[in-house]
């Protein structure tokens, strides 16, 4: 009996076992072409950047030699880097609240629209779809100091009433407008206003569709609850209602702002602007790694780069799991 | 689908018809802007030659930085062209690697190699190691170009020859209502117009592996610039913007290369364009860099048939006929003596323009690449450094002297 009842039980186990072996393995073969094409499309050549910021390898050479941290020595202490830094660091600070706060507040107005809705939407999508690069030619041409469309307009204010109420434009008609592109003091915010034309469209639509997950019943209630203005409503409703997908749009322009390259390239290929005031992260990768060859440094500024952008995903993947959702 | 396939198919077996007679050659070339004017006018007495050579163009590089980099990622990558157009000053670089290929075998199979008019003072900017390694197509020198019309407006009637009278033109200018007198070429490449000054006083900027960026003559040249810059108050044109600028009639005076001459010729708009010599330091250039660019043979191919195409084809455009386009269609000289002497006897006679650059040879000297991995970054510091004069950032020149010895110093190979 004992025998007979044995048997049976020890074959159901050893089936199951079988049976989780042959999932196991066929989960193993599912995931396995992603997992290899994460590994090599992703991690190694991550792994290979990360190794190389350690060398000073140079394009065309036979061999490296191991240099240590030099490489990250000279980020954190020449003046070229630091310059580097406050340029990637002014864009990100102006682009991101004023694109998110644009978008937020261009998707609430269409929102309120009962026509035309789809003419605006339109409007300030274009932008977004457009290349930049070829954008950012088009901004040169009307950007140039002396035939330029900016300026020729600004001109159109002197001798006007314009002249004595704004100090900059009373200065233009003394001398001359500014060289947009080749002063210090201009260039970073030109670069920055391109940036947030060409983004906060994006951020809209993404703000729209933030926008039909909202209950309307929650307007209802709280209007019932006595907030009376549309300040309140917002304030009570709209604005955390739409927690999730700010920390999803604010995390994402932070990481285009950080990918700026386009502009820079196109307006400024040796350099990276006037005194290196535009000189951003992406564009010294580029310049290092790609138009001077030394893959050494350039790789070192690689893996800094990757440092920042982690650590705004850590950030949002805290945000996410505080539950900013309600 | 089904179609795509097969108009593939025809495509393929097209080609396999195709390649028993012809030989394709692949070729590069920098700065569409100057020369696809060139080689569109060489194309078809090049075909009429060489009917079984087909010459495939790839991308045009932007800048001559820019087209070592390719050819150095391209030697890397396997897939370099078989002839490429290289600065005068960055073919050394590779040469050294061993991308770049001896012509010698080329040469040696030459009848009269001597008559096609390649002399030994032109072939000396291309001969490495006593081995000739490139073919120069083009050669350039900086030049003034004078918006004859501005200049008068702004009570000018002589061309300056010196600095100084450059400023003072300026100072007149200005005060005549000139709001944009002058736009000196700092940005051209490679620190081209650094090199000019200091040749202008007879010095070397790279010699022997060193970096004379500490020297006197740098300074000078430094402390010039500045004077032109702050005392003209000239803006930092990107140079695009400055050559629309010129081309457009704003700009009075404009320091260049002579190879720009054949766009802004082209561009111009209406007024009278008249270019003269480089201006010195206070007495005429004593030396002036060589711009441009040489043919270099980089085939990796085994196929004879293709190296003696490529050799043909390097040949035709830095000789004769082809060599004579390049000052038809630009304001290079073709650095052969049969293509100046013969074909374009009465050439520069109608295009005095083209004639100011030619005048100046006599002073043609080598245009200096920084040694070792980091020369392109040496360029970039010596950029950086000027840059900083133009807008104004730096005042002190003798702090920036410093600033730039150290930099380089950390840059050299054995720094």
């Amino acid at each position: 009996m004992s025998l007979a009842d044995g048997v049976p039980h020890e074959a159901v186990v050893e089936k199951t076992v079988s049976h989780n072996v042959k999932e196991r393995r066929a989960a193993w073969i599912l995931t396995g072409p992603a997992l290899i094409l994460m590994v090599v499309i992703l991690l190694a050549p991550i792994l290979v950047a990360s190794l190389l910021s350690f060398t000073n390898y140079s394009l065309g050479n036979s061999g490296f030699d191991w240099v240590g941290f030099r490489n990250y020595e000279k980020l954190f202490t020449r003046s070229t880097y630091a310059k580097m830094f406050v340029a990637t660091l002014t864009y990100v600070v102006t682009v991101v609240p004023i694109s998110v706060g644009l978008g937020l507040g261009a998707a609430l107005l269409i929102n309120s629209l009962g026509r035309f809705r789809e003419v605006y939407k339109t409007i300030y999508f274009l932008p977004v779809m457009a290349t930049l690069l070829a954008m950012a030619i088009a901004w040169e041409f009307m950007l140039h100091p002396s035939i330029g469309m900016i300026n020729r307009t600004l001109e159109m204010g002197c001798g006007t009433f314009l002249e004595r109420i704004w100090s900059f434009m009373a200065n233009g008609c003394a001398g001359h407008f500014p060289v947009w592109l080749g002063d210090k003091r201009y260039a970073i915010w030109v670069i920055s206003f391109i940036g947030i034309w060409q983004g906060f469209g994006f951020n809209m639509v993404l703000y729209l569709a933030g926008l039909t997950g909202v209950h309307r019943e929650l307007y209802h209630a709280a209007e019932m609850d006595g907030a009376r203005s549309a300040w309140e409503r917002f304030r009570l409703v709209t604005w955390p209602a739409l927690g999730p997908t700010t920390v999803f749009v604010v995390t994402i322009s932070c990481i285009r702002a950080f990918q700026v390259f386009d502009t820079i390239e196109a307006f400024w290929p040796q350099g990276g602007g006037p005194n290196k005031s535009t000189y951003v992260m992406m564009f010294a990768i580029f310049e290092k790694g790609v138009q001077q060859n030394l893959i050494g440094i350039g790789s070192a500024i690689t893996m800094v780069f990757l440092a920042f952008v982690m650590f705004l995903t850590l950030i949002q993947r805290w945000l996410v799991e505080r539950k900013v959702h309600y | 689908m089904k179609l795509t396939a097969t108009a593939m198919a025809l495509a393929l077996s097209a080609t396999a018809v195709f390649a028993e007679d012809t030989v394709t050659i692949e070729f590069a070339y920098p700065y569409s802007h100057l020369f696809d004017v060139t080689y569109e006018a060489m194309m078809p007495a090049f075909k009429e030659a060489h009917p079984n050579i087909e010459v495939k163009f790839r991308a045009t590089y932007e800048s001559y930085e820019d087209g070592t980099n390719t050819i150095l990622r391209e030697a890397v990558s396997g897939n370099l062209p078989d002839v490429t157009m290289q600065g005068l000053n960055r073919q050394q670089i590779l040469v050294d690697k061993g991308i770049a290929k001896s012509l010698e075998p080329f040469i040696a199979k030459e009848a009269d190699f001597a008559k096609e008019g390649y002399h030994d003072a032109m072939l000396s900017l291309s001969t490495f190691d006593g081995n000739v390694h490139g073919l120069p197509f083009s050669v350039s020198l900086p030049v003034g170009y004078y918006n004859m019309d501005v200049l008068s407006a702004g009570g000018i009637d002589a061309l300056p020859t010196t600095w100084d009278e450059v400023i003072s033109a300026c100072e007149t200018m200005k005060a005549n209502g000139v709001e944009n007198p002058i736009f000196w070429g700092w940005n051209i490449t490679g620190n081209w117009f650094m090199q000019a000054l200091m040749w202008s006083q007879d010095k070397a900027i790279v010699d022997n592996g060193h970096v004379a960026v500490d020297s006197p003559e740098a300074l000078a040249a430094m402390e010039q610039m500045q004077e032109i810059f702050t005392k003209c108050e000239m803006q930092n044109l990107e140079w695009k913007s400055a050559l629309a600028s010129f081309s457009a009639g704003d700009i009075g005076m404009m320091f260049w290369s002579t190879s720009a001459l054949g766009a802004v010729e082209r561009s111009q708009g209406n007024f009278e364009l008249v270019t003269g010599p480089f201006p010195g330091m206070g007495e005429t250039p004593k030396g002036l860099p060589a711009g441009g660019n040489a043919a270099l043979l980089t085939s990796t191919s085994d196929d004879p048939k293709v190296q003696e195409a490529a050799w043909a084809w390097l040949k035709f455009i830095t000789s004769g006929d082809g060599a004579a386009e390049v000052a038809k269609t630009t304001g290079y000289m073709p650095p052969n003596k049969a293509a100046n002497e013969v074909i374009l006897a009465d050439f520069y006679d109608q295009n005095p323009n083209k004639q100011t650059a030619v005048d100046q040879l006599p002073l043609l000297r080598d245009w200096l690449a920084y040694p070792g991995d980091n020369g392109l970054a040496i360029t970039q510091v010596i950029y950086d450094g000027i840059e900083r004069i133009v807008t104004g950032d730096a005042t002190d020149m003798k702090e920036l002297q410093q600033e730039l010895v150290e930099e380089v110093a950390d840059l050299l190979p054995n720094g």
